[in-house]
């Protein structure tokens, strides 16, 4: 899963302890979720996108081939 | 992480290390003090009993701890452990077979000595999971 995750934290000029510490996570989880190692939880992600503000999908972006309905 | 949960981290951490020193204490005294002795077979066995309580409390520590950890870090955990058991699975299922075959030496090869190699394979696994997230 891609995100937006580095770059929205450069925009408010936060380092991955900061964006962790808002998270209460550590910052080797922080760290792989920007380098797309890991892809958090769903209750992780609301709590991303609810720290800067932007609806999960504005951050996250799932890829898939084909995706069925 | 704030600073009040890191300093009761840090404190859970202490906590952890001063029992898992304990048992380890316990358990050199325990062997040192089993060796050759001649006691009654009740204080042997008391004395061989002696670490578990020390056990016991590094347990709950590492059980507390677990619970405090963040979801990659569970992740991470799981990986380890489950890269533990397979190794000290086919380990064992070796050692049995090779005990078999040329019937291994016990003053080596028996649990009182095999044994440490488990937490080894745990934090080789813990090496290899946490790698994969670096």
């Amino acid at each position: 899963m891609k995100n937006r995750l580095k770059v929205l934290r450069a925009e408010r000029d936060w380092t991955q302890n900061d964006v962790a510490e808002r998270l209460g996570v550590s910052r080797q989880t922080v760290n792989a979720i920007e380098t797309e190692r890991y892809d958090p939880s769903l209750p992780l992600a609301f709590k991303i996108s609810r720290i800067f503000g932007q609806p999960i999908e504005a951050i996250f972006v799932y890829e898939e081939a084909a995706v069925v309905e | 992480m704030t600073s009040q949960a890191k300093s009761s981290d840090r404190a859970q951490t202490i906590r952890l290390a001063i029992a898992a020193l304990s048992w380890f204490v316990a358990y050199f005294v325990a062997r040192v003090l089993l060796k050759d002795s001649e006691a009654a077979t009740w204080v042997r066995v008391a004395v061989a009993l002696m670490p578990v309580p020390f056990f016991v409390a590094t347990l709950i520590f590492v059980v507390r701890g677990a619970r405090d950890l963040d979801e990659l870090q569970r992740r991470i955990q799981l990986e380890a452990l489950a890269i533990a058991f397979l190794v000290t699975m086919v380990f064992l299922m070796t050692l049995g077979l090779l005990q078999r075959a040329i019937s291994l030496p016990f003053e080596d090869w028996s649990y009182l000595h095999v044994w440490p190699y488990l937490p080894v394979f745990y934090f080789g696994g813990i090496v290899i999971a946490s790698r994969r997230y670096r």
